[in-house]
């Protein structure tokens, strides 16, 4: 029964995505070729016969255009997407001279973190906002937006636009999401979090307070900016707002990434996940 | 060739900065401070995640063979670099440059793969750059 339901969901995605892409072709603005750093352009690559070169696919940046639009008015945010979202650490998305205003419970909780239990090294969720370094699509429908991950276990985030949360959402990884529009920018609202995953190698905590309310606008055709604002007043003593940009891989498809096929990283790690060897 | 070699180092080293990062965190598992140099066979390829892998026989001047684990990016990572399943061989002799487990495993992070032609191969895992 488990096997036949995921099945019919992860149908019902591809039958969205398949509606999403047909729907949002005709009007999405036509990509400029992908352009490449000019030390890269001209790099060796290929490979083949010669074996002193080595096989590298040049980098993609960013292409340049502007902002493609759906034929509702609204921004096409559809696409294959990196970055947007801390990694290491949180404060990389702070404005300068900010500071993230922890608690003094939380910086407890995490001065005592250690690196082997941060449940992404473990093959769980990012949560949000965090982001693995891999690939992710945007969908976008009418009603819904996924974001489909290939890393971060290749899980998915459902939106539902204008939507309603449930008035005692259980907790997950991902809580419950609500997506309205503000003239250009997709505003998300999410409650209902657990407090399992970590906001980054250092293990910044929270609790399930947790309220984060993501603004993304797609800047131009190549860049997708995330403002998000993280409310939590189990862990921080006030809201703060941190800023990422994702990068376009107009050239990309999603692979797959089975993270809990051969995880052996976790059993080997070793020390406290603050430390500044995670900046 | 050897002009040409001396330029793709020099654009590879432009690109390095780039390398993506793994799903954990590099320094909390890898020793930059242990480097390791290890010449051997390749018995094993695991072209596995959330890491591709392979293991090496390392024998030392007294005939003693060591068994070691070495850690690649994501095949995903690897494949969009143009590297393939296939690139490495079980059999291979091959020389390999890493970082070692800090729990001081013989396990290691191989920043650089080098087959007995020279030719280097699996140049750049993402996890060889460090954690940011």
């Amino acid at each position: 029964m488990k096997s036949k339901l995921v099945g019919l969901q992860l149908a019902a995605i591809a039958a969205v995505f398949a509606v999403g892409a047909a729907a949002q072709a005709p009007t999405t603005a036509p990509a400029k070729s992908s352009t490449l750093n000019p030390s890269e352009a001209t790099a060796p690559a290929g490979g083949g016969a010669n074996p002193d070169v080595v096989r590298r696919r040049p980098r993609e940046v960013a292409p340049q255009g502007p902002t493609p639009r759906l034929p509702d008015g609204h921004p096409d945010l559809s696409g294959v997407w990196n970055g947007g979202g801390p990694v290491g650490d949180l404060a990389q998305g702070l404005a300068p001279g900010e500071t993230i205003p922890l608690l003094p419970a939380a910086k407890a909780i995490m001065d005592k973190r250690q690196s082997k239990d941060d449940p992404e090294a473990n093959c769980l969720p990012t949560g949000i906002p965090r982001i693995a370094p891999y690939p992710w699509r945007i969908v976008q429908t009418p009603t819904h937006i996924f974001f489909l991950f290939e890393g971060n276990i290749h899980s998915f985030r459902q939106i539902i636009m204008n939507g309603k949360h449930p008035d005692d959402p259980d907790p997950t990884w991902y809580g419950n999401s609500i997506g309205t529009w503000d003239g250009d920018t997709l505003v998300v609202d999410t409650i209902g979090f657990n407090d399992k995953f970590w906001f980054d190698f250092r293990g910044h905590p929270h609790t399930e307070q947790l309220h984060t309310i993501e603004r993304y606008t797609r800047k131009d055709l190549g860049k997708l900016e995330n403002k998000v604002t993280i409310i939590d007043p189990g862990d921080y003593s006030k809201p703060f707002t941190l800023t990422f940009t994702a990068t376009l891989r107009p050239k990309e498809e999603l692979m797959e990434y089975i993270c809990q096929e051969n995880q052996q990283d976790a059993q080997h790690m070793q020390g406290n996940s603050g430390l500044p060897q995670n900046p | 060739m050897k002009a040409a070699f001396a330029f793709l180092v020099a654009g590879l080293a432009l690109l390095a900065p780039a390398a993506a990062l793994a799903h954990h965190s590099f320094a909390a598992e890898y020793d930059t401070k242990k480097p390791v140099t290890l010449k051997g066979t390749v018995t094993n390829v695991e072209w596995t995640n959330p890491h591709a892998r392979f293991y090496l026989d390392v024998k030392d001047d007294s005939g003693t063979v060591t068994h070691w684990n070495l850690e690649l990016a994501s095949p995903n990572v690897l494949v969009r670099q143009g590297w393939s399943r296939h690139t490495l061989k079980v059999g291979d002799q091959v020389t390999v440059e890493g970082a070692q487990a800090k729990d001081g495993s013989q396990m290691a992070n191989a920043r650089t793969v080098t087959l007995s032609d020279g030719k280097k191969v699996f140049a750049f895992s993402p996890s060889d750059a460090p954690a940011q």
